[in-house]
């Protein structure tokens, strides 16, 4: 399907190049001399490669229909993380520099949603938030009642993140995987 | 959409609110006249590329058509043809069609300043030496950093049009400068040309490979000498291909636009009429045109170079902010 590049959106699949590239971010950009444009910043699915690029804002944008398809999270190793649809078992792979740092936020056997075009595994479709035990963090100090204060906990997955000072060890809370924020406790 | 209150933004207000009044404390020390102007005209001068804003005025049984100006630029030569001398204008313009961004809203504040029996490269030393005074007044230097990189107001980079295009985008001024030469070495470098003009694509090509370049080499950059086809206010060079305009940029954002200000009125006219034209071909809403401008410049428009700069860009470099958000307390989005 054609659209029009002023109605690109964040997470879209579209061709580039001869090539599919994922749509990072936008941003309408009036240079008040010519036309429109709509600025992005597109990932390239195979090699997760990152280029800005300005589109003129009425200019056509071949989008690419996929499919997303619930898997299972089997493993990743240096390159890759692998998957498996739930359904006909078939086995997928991508790149971590596709996934993003967001993959440090799952933990190996969870569900997860992956989009799919032409057998090919194009990126995941990550979940607003994730559940994630703290498995390491310093008690705060008594009396440290600065508001908005932070200090650095180890989820179960292996990530770092900040969390608010009440925060003890063994507890669940809650992440926006995308952004690697704590949202709340469980 | 909806209104949004950001009262935590205060701290950057108030600094934003210290730029204002040096600019304003500026201008006002070098004899310029400020200006208070209306935001709703009946006619403006017809702009091919911006899209405007359209309201009425409703009383018994009458109504008539007014439009939010998208710059004070039609106000201002009406007086500068009466005499009125140095001025500026610090007020809010309009441009419809241009969604929210972090450097750009719908509604904007633009500062406008003329000076009168001098061109755009005296504007240039004038805009320098403004952008130190709220340096110094800030941060008591003249250099300050912006996102971690450090600029100085000690002197600009200076590069014409040409210059860049050579430099950034290995786009010769030969080609630069002819339309069917430049749309085709676009075509080579993988941009869509087919249904757009050559104004279209250079716009891309420009935001593409040039503009992030600007203002990054420690120095503001100061980029002049447009082709005459984006220059439709401004007096046009003796090379007969570009015009007296320049813009300048910190760290690739776009800060100002300045022309030595076009007198010719037969000219003008002529521009206004293309320009005219091409508003109704794109579908714009249409206005009526300001032809009153005209009349203003027929009656004698003073030698002179006038500059516009949008003032919540200018302060999104003077306080760090990545995004014109963080300057307000109340925001429509």
């Amino acid at each position: 399907m054609a659209i029009q590049a002023g109605n690109l959106k964040r997470g879209e699949f579209i061709m580039h190049l001869d090539d599919i590239w994922q749509v990072q971010k936008t941003e309408f950009y009036s240079p008040g001399k010519g036309s429109a444009l709509m600025r992005s910043k597109l990932k390239n699915v195979s090699s997760g490669k990152t280029v800005d690029y300005n589109y003129k804002s009425n200019e056509s944008i071949e989008t690419v229909d996929v499919t997303s398809i619930e898997m299972q999270y089997l493993y990743k190793d240096v390159e890759n993380a692998f998957f498996m649809d739930n359904q006909s078992y078939q086995q997928y792979e991508l790149l971590l520099s596709v996934i993003g740092s967001v993959i440090e936020y799952f933990k190996e056997g969870e569900s997860m949603y992956v989009y799919v075009h032409d057998e090919k595994a194009l990126n995941i479709r990550p979940p607003v938030s994730v559940t994630l035990k703290v498995i390491q963090t310093e008690d705060a100090a008594r009396g440290d009642t600065v508001s908005g204060a932070k200090k650095e906990a180890e989820l179960e997955t292996g990530v770092k993140i900040m969390v608010p000072l009440f925060i003890k060890k063994g507890e669940m809370i809650v992440v926006n995987p995308e952004l690697g924020e704590y949202t709340g406790r469980a | 959409m909806k209104i949004v209150t950001t009262a935590e933004n205060l701290k950057t207000y108030q600094k934003y609110l210290r730029i204002i009044e040096t600019i304003e404390k500026f201008l006002q020390e070098n004899n310029y006249l400020k200006l208070d102007l209306p935001v709703l005209s009946p006619a403006l001068i017809p702009e091919s590329y911006l899209e405007i804003f359209k309201t009425e005025f409703r009383y018994l049984d009458t109504k008539d058509n007014l439009f939010l100006t998208p710059s004070p630029e039609l106000f201002i030569k009406r007086l500068l043809s009466e005499g009125i001398g140095d001025c500026y204008s610090m007020g809010k313009s309009f441009r419809n069609s241009e969604p929210n961004s972090p450097k750009h809203q719908p509604e904007f504040t633009m500062l406008e300043w003329y000076k009168v029996e001098k061109d755009y490269k005296y504007m240039a030393q004038e805009v320098l030496k403004m952008l130190s005074a709220i340096s110094r007044e800030l941060f008591g230097k003249n250099t300050i950093a912006y996102q971690g990189k450090s600029v100085s107001f000690d002197k600009w980079e200076e590069m014409t049009v040409a210059e860049s295009f050579k430099k950034y985008a290995d786009i010769s001024a030969e080609e630069l400068f002819d339309p069917e030469k430049f749309v085709l070495k676009a075509k080579n470098k993988g941009y869509v040309i087919d249904g757009f003009t050559y104004m279209d694509i250079w716009s891309q090509v420009y935001a593409q490979e040039i503009e992030n370049n600007l203002g990054t080499s420690g120095y503001p950059t100061v980029l002049f000498d447009y082709p005459v086809q984006f220059s439709a206010l401004s007096k046009p060079n003796s090379d007969g291909k570009t015009a007296q305009r320049f813009e300048f940029y910190i760290e690739g954002i776009e800060l100002g636009n300045c022309f030595s200000e076009l007198t010719d009125a037969p000219l003008q006219k002529k521009r206004f009429t293309e320009d005219d034209r091409e508003r109704s071909r794109s579908g714009k809403i249409e206005h009526p045109v300001d032809w009153g401008f005209i009349e203003s410049l027929e009656k004698g428009l003073p030698e002179s170079t006038g500059i516009a700069i949008g003032v919540e860009r200018l302060g999104m470099i003077f306080t760090n902010a990545k995004n014109i958000e963080d300057l307000k307390l109340i925001s429509i989005k």
